[in-house]
């Protein structure tokens, strides 16, 4: 599944990587990813990702991140669903 | 405010303001080690009133911070320098953050000037702990240091609890300033449930014919034990825990089932994959506790109550939300009818069916067995901290507790390593409480160095030392699973741990024989300041029950399928 995020962050130190890194390890492949200031204290990243994990769940897990400030989930091809290469969430054991 | 020329802040150095900035924020004990980069801070540390307690690993002094946090429900505070001080710490940090500790981590840097360019003991050490902490800050400029410790407090604190580090490089630290200080931040408005949804939890509750309840950690974290019983003594449903979830009934309570999950009560697991409504409170189907999550609790409708909404169908879909404070979602839950009591009695036979038995013959001491009479002779108001391993899950499984706060382990990142410094930090604070820390012969020696900060500080610690001789939940599986086929497991050659007690100037004895046990006991309880009880215990004994990995929690294992003795 291919979704598409529009984060507004804050422009502090370490904001970008923090979200970047979360959206990695929480299971979801960057495909494309763009950056550009909002004003002195605010970035928004427009990011699009690829998993077979729920981007919803993705998206409060980005919400609990204290520097940013908001998440807008958009699903782009509903229905589509790709293999990831990312283990699917139920195998950890 | 009112402010003039006159009342203009002294000039002060970063450090003596992040040390004042700690105290308005009600800290009184940190845990830490010095180094390079750190160096202006500990200068400020000297006449601050601040107690520090040194330990002799970074990773101790987290992890000491961690308990203290787990205990006091305020963030810890340990502190460390630049580097390998840092990335000593970073074992701690993610044991906070695994189990929601309040933590608040201070680590010297390199000054600004030198970060990037692989300075003497320079380490990105906000990059490296990007992952693990619920917050972090590089600290720039001196007039951010209170208002960053302020936020850093507020956020460890609240919501759901977490480790946040401050990275202060040390022309920050070193450098001087005017700075006024803000009053430090209360939190933010507590997340009320949704009216609707307890209305629907309560009806959902009202309909089932077979409910159970799950107490997790977040019960303890939330400070809502008190209405938690309330809310099972008005309702009737039966409850299991999880690892974190122990003494939030109390265990000889006749309506809780044990612990569930991989090494958990029959009882209770039998119960989860039973009913028919399951209501998980504070907790997060961590792996360990659900087995094959496909097949766990297979016919249960889900009703997840969590402060976390990123916790809510991340691993089992809830078919009842309800995001918020546990205390007012718990309170606001009013049902109508108590529980089946068809449901009460077949979860009762269960308990019966399932309930330990301690006459199995076996070689020597029986853990399992020392650890029931252990917790039998308890003092009131006793604490036990666990290392990783086989004595780990028999402390859960044969341990009574009555309160969540008496029984610390790592239940999410499980860090062998944890129970003596998280014994120092339980003992400071509350020096009031018996504390003891259950170790295996593998955990002790992750974290032996410890030892030097009871004797350094006079901290009363009593350490029950279980010694198989080998890695022995390791061992284990690797007898069932691995066909026996021992790998790296046998640690025959371990020290005289009495004796290295005694070379750190702690009291230590040794046995080894069922019939001193009970003296044994009496002695590590009643010795005067820290002592350790050295048991050595049969090196192939098991844990039972065991849920093998991917098979759902009703299918435990017993025993061993064809025991290979291969030692000696």
């Amino acid at each position: 599944m291919n979704y598409t995020l529009n984060l507004k962050l804050s422009a502090g130190e370490g904001t970008v990587i923090r979200a970047l890194g979360l959206i990695e390890r929480r299971g979801f492949r960057l495909d494309s990813c763009s950056v550009s200031e909002v004003d002195a204290g605010s970035r928004c990243m427009q990011v699009k990702v690829t998993s077979s994990r729920p981007g919803d769940l993705l998206k409060r897990q980005l919400e609990r991140l204290h520097d940013v400030y908001h998440v807008e989930l958009r699903p782009v091809s509903p229905g589509k669903s790709q293999p990831t290469g990312l283990h699917p969430i139920s195998r950890r054991i | 405010m009112k402010t003039s020329t006159l009342s203009l802040p002294a000039q002060r150095s970063g450090s003596q303001i992040l040390i004042e900035a700690l105290v308005r924020n009600g800290v009184k004990q940190i845990f830490g080690y010095p180094g390079g980069t750190i160096m202006p801070v500990y200068d400020a540390l000297v006449g601050s009133g601040l107690k520090h307690y040194l330990c002799r690993h970074e990773q101790g002094a987290a992890l000491a911070a961690d308990a203290y946090g787990r205990v006091t429900r305020r963030a810890g505070v340990c502190i460390g320098t630049s580097g390998p001080g840092a990335t000593n710490l970073v074992t701690g940090i993610a044991n906070a953050f695994m189990d929601s500790v309040p933590m608040v981590i201070i680590t010297g840097q390199v000054p600004s000037a030198l970060q990037g360019t692989d300075a003497f003991q320079e380490v990105d050490i906000f990059g490296i702990t990007l992952p693990i902490v619920k917050h972090s800050y590089i600290i720039r400029d001196i007039a951010d240091i209170p208002q960053i410790v302020n936020e850093a407090f507020q956020l460890a604190q609240g919501g759901r609890p977490g480790p946040v580090l401050i990275d202060l490089p040390k022309d920050v630290s070193a450098g001087m300033g005017r700075v006024a200080y803000s009053a430090p931040l209360s939190q933010p408005k507590i997340q009320q449930p949704d009216q609707r949804s307890l209305r629907l939890a309560a009806e959902m509750l009202t309909r089932s014919r077979r409910p159970l309840v799950i107490a997790g950690g977040g019960i303890a974290i939330s400070d809502s034990v008190e209405v938690f019983r309330r809310f099972i003594d008005r309702t009737g449903v039966p409850v299991t825990a999880t690892l974190k979830g122990l003494g939030v009934m109390r265990t000889e309570d006749p309506g809780y089932l044990g612990m569930l999950g991989m090494h958990g009560n029959g009882a209770a697991n039998h119960a989860v994959q039973n009913c028919d409504l399951l209501m998980v409170v504070g907790a997060r189907f961590d792996d360990r506790a659900t087995g094959l999550l496909a097949q766990f609790a297979p016919s249960a409708r889900i009703i997840h109550v969590d402060i976390d909404a990123a916790e809510i169908s991340k691993l089992r879909k809830a078919d009842l939300a309800i995001v918020s404070e546990l205390a007012p979602a718990l309170d606001g839950i009013r049902t109508v009818a108590k529980t089946n009591p068809g449901w009460s009695a077949q979860c009762t036979g269960w308990k019966k069916e399932f309930s330990w038995r301690y006459d199995a013959p076996v070689k020597g001491i029986y853990a399992p067995r020392l650890l029931r009479d252990l917790s039998r002779a308890r003092p009131e108001g006793m604490t036990i901290t666990c290392d990783v391993g086989q004595h780990q899950m028999w402390v859960a499984q044969h341990c009574s507790f009555n309160d969540p706060l008496e029984h610390l382990s790592s239940g999410g990142l499980g860090t062998m390593g944890y129970g003596l410094p998280a014994a120092i930090g339980a003992k400071v604070a509350r020096p009031e409480h018996t504390v003891v820390c259950v170790s295996g012969d593998g955990s002790i020696m992750m974290n032996i160095q410890e030892l030097a900060t009871l004797k350094r500080y006079s901290i009363d610690v009593k350490i029950l030392l279980l010694d198989n001789s080998a890695l022995g939940l390791v061992r284990q599986w690797q007898e069932i699973f691995f066909d026996g086929n021992y790998s790296e497991v046998h640690l025959d050659d371990n020290p005289d741990f009495a004796g290295v007690a005694r070379a750190f100037g702690i009291q230590g004895r040794s046995i080894r024989e069922p019939e001193e046990v009970s003296d044994a006991i009496d002695w590590l309880l009643n010795s005067d300041g820290a002592a350790l009880l050295h048991v050595s215990i049969d090196s192939m004994e098991n844990v039972w029950p065991l849920v093998p990995p991917g098979k759902p929690n009703h299918k435990m294992m017993r025993s061993s399928p064809a025991r290979k003795r291969s030692e000696s």
